[in-house]
């Protein structure tokens, strides 16, 4: 294993339900605003309780209609934001050695959408006719492919599925790619498009979604608060450019920031309960990558589900990790406003956390308003704490089957742009 | 045929979003960017245009009139095809 090579991030590109760039992204996560509502669909009163955060996206607005038919929703997204994030790098991709390029992207549920279409012709409406690219909307690859083509990309081409920790998983396998020289550049990060009914109905009978909350729907999802009920499901995409720390140097690029390590760990226990040795292990494997000490770290985004379970083991872990220092990290858990976008979840606290290391802000955890007594850190409840010093972050995302993927990120002089 | 092909130019017209002047019997489909799985998918919706089953053995087609003498066969075929199932369905029954 050879001397590892700095990575830095150099582009960023999002659909979410906070906003379709980064700069809208962050501005609504620091002014605690939520995406959650409710659902208005057909099926709606079908559901328990019909909440999610969407993206206000149409497919029709980016794609010509022949592309448009070859693409899953959860394609749409992914190619959107990598193409923002290649914008943004201002990189010409076509100058490079294509092979020296990768792609890494992390989706929990895949083509869910086309999925359930699928489904629905079979049992539903007793038709055999099947649309003929079912299977090639539906695989869990496509929207890796489909930047590859998009952009003429013949590095790696990898897709990542550990359900909540897969972009998070996707983001730190393109760090060490390029940290150990197998590639110079990388689009990195996730996609997800869960919010098909035969998906929304699954995750309901798994007993982990929120219940509406009475005066404000939006504020259903209470990260570390006692009267947490769940998460809200959400869907999205955020992609980064992750380059060489010299190859972005050499070209004058404007740098957001650095993936400084990655860690990796499986509870090898519960198929969902966490686990905090789990968590912990993780979170030391990440600074130990980064060969930095628990003391080095500024500001946690925690993987803060809104679930009983998560919330309480979470702080347990971060406790273990940094003992009496912990209750002076501030810890957001910025799903409470964005939903959980399952395989891209990951990526997005990390784009959001690389923003707001650079905007010097811990964002809220909004709708934290009932103490926990098993969940007492600093979670920067409902209001953002702006003009604090925030050289690293660690992002928190822990997956059911038991994948923690923590990474560390940091802050770097010449990351001023948003 | 020639009703055929001025349905067929229709789905295609529409589809592909190609002007309908520019679609004859000759047309390449390659040409007109229907490669072989745009040739699935043509042939998904001709099924209920013309009301017709596709096998699902593979079928070379090269131009737009390749389809034409396609779907006119199995049009042809399976109207012949259908008495005689209704037939042995009344039979059984």
């Amino acid at each position: 294993m050879g001397l590892k090579r700095r990575v830095a991030v150099t582009g960023m590109g999002v659909v979410s339900p906070l906003g379709n760039t980064p700069a809208e992204l962050f501005c609504n996560a620091a002014g605690g605003r939520s995406g959650v509502h409710r659902l208005q669909a057909s099926f709606s009163h079908r559901l328990m309780a019909p909440l999610v955060a969407s993206a206000k996206f149409e497919g029709s607005d980016y794609f010509e209609p022949q592309r448009l038919r070859m693409l899953d929703r959860v394609s749409q997204f992914a190619l959107v934001a990598a193409r923002q994030a290649i914008a943004d790098a201002a990189q010409d991709l076509k100058a490079l050695d294509p092979s020296r390029i990768g792609i890494f992207v992390g989706t929990g549920m895949g083509g869910s959408h086309s999925n359930d279409d699928g489904y629905k012709t079979l049992y539903g409406d007793a038709s055999d006719r099947i649309k003929p690219f079912t299977v090639l909307l539906g695989m869990y690859n496509a929207p890796a492919a489909w930047i590859g083509i998009e952009h003429g990309i013949c590095g790696p081409n990898l897709t990542y599925s550990t359900a909540c920790s897969s972009s998070a998983v996707a983001i730190g396998e393109a760090w060490q790619r390029i940290a150990f020289d197998d590639i110079d550049v990388a689009i990195a990060g996730g996609t997800e498009a869960p919010l098909a009914f035969g998906s929304l109905k699954a995750w309901e009978a798994l007993h982990t979604l929120a219940t509406i909350d009475a005066n404000e729907p939006s504020a259903s999802c209470k990260p570390f608060s006692k009267n947490r009920s769940g998460m809200v499901l959400a869907e999205g995409a955020a992609m980064l450019v992750l380059e060489a720390w010299e190859h972005a140097v050499s070209r004058g690029a404007s740098i957001h920031g650095e993936i400084l390590g990655y860690g990796l760990t499986t509870d090898a226990g519960h198929i969902t309960r966490p686990s905090e040795q789990g968590q912990a292990a993780a979170m030391r494997a990440a600074l130990r990558s980064a060969a930095l000490a628990p003391g080095d770290i500024d500001a946690i985004n925690a993987h803060g589900t809104g679930t009983q379970a998560n919330d309480a083991v979470e702080t347990a872990a971060i406790k273990a990790v940094f003992g009496a220092q912990a209750e002076h990290i501030p810890i957001s858990a910025t799903k409470a406003m964005h939903g959980h976008l399952l395989g891209a979840a990951g990526a997005l606290e990390c784009l959001l956390s690389l923003l707001a290391i650079q905007q010097a802000t811990a964002l809220p955890t909004m709708h934290l308003n009932t103490p926990d007594p098993e969940c007492d850190l600093d979670y920067v409840a409902n209001i953002a704490r702006s003009g604090i010093a925030v050289r690293t972050m660690l992002s928190n995302s822990f997956a059911f089957g038991g994948t923690n993927a923590v990474l560390v990120l940091g802050r770097t002089d010449s990351a001023i742009k948003i | 045929m020639t009703n055929t092909l001025e349905k067929l130019r229709e789905i295609v017209a529409r589809d592909y979003k190609i002007a309908p002047a520019l679609l004859t019997s000759e047309s390449l489909l390659e040409e007109l960017g229907v490669d072989s799985l745009g040739v699935a998918e043509l042939l998904f919706n001709i099924e209920d245009e013309f009301n017709i089953n596709v096998p699902p053995e593979p079928v070379t087609l090269v131009t737009l009139g390749d389809v034409v003498t396609y779907i006119d066969a199995l049009v042809l075929a399976q109207s012949i095809e259908a008495p005689q199932q209704s037939n042995s369905l009344s039979a059984s029954a």
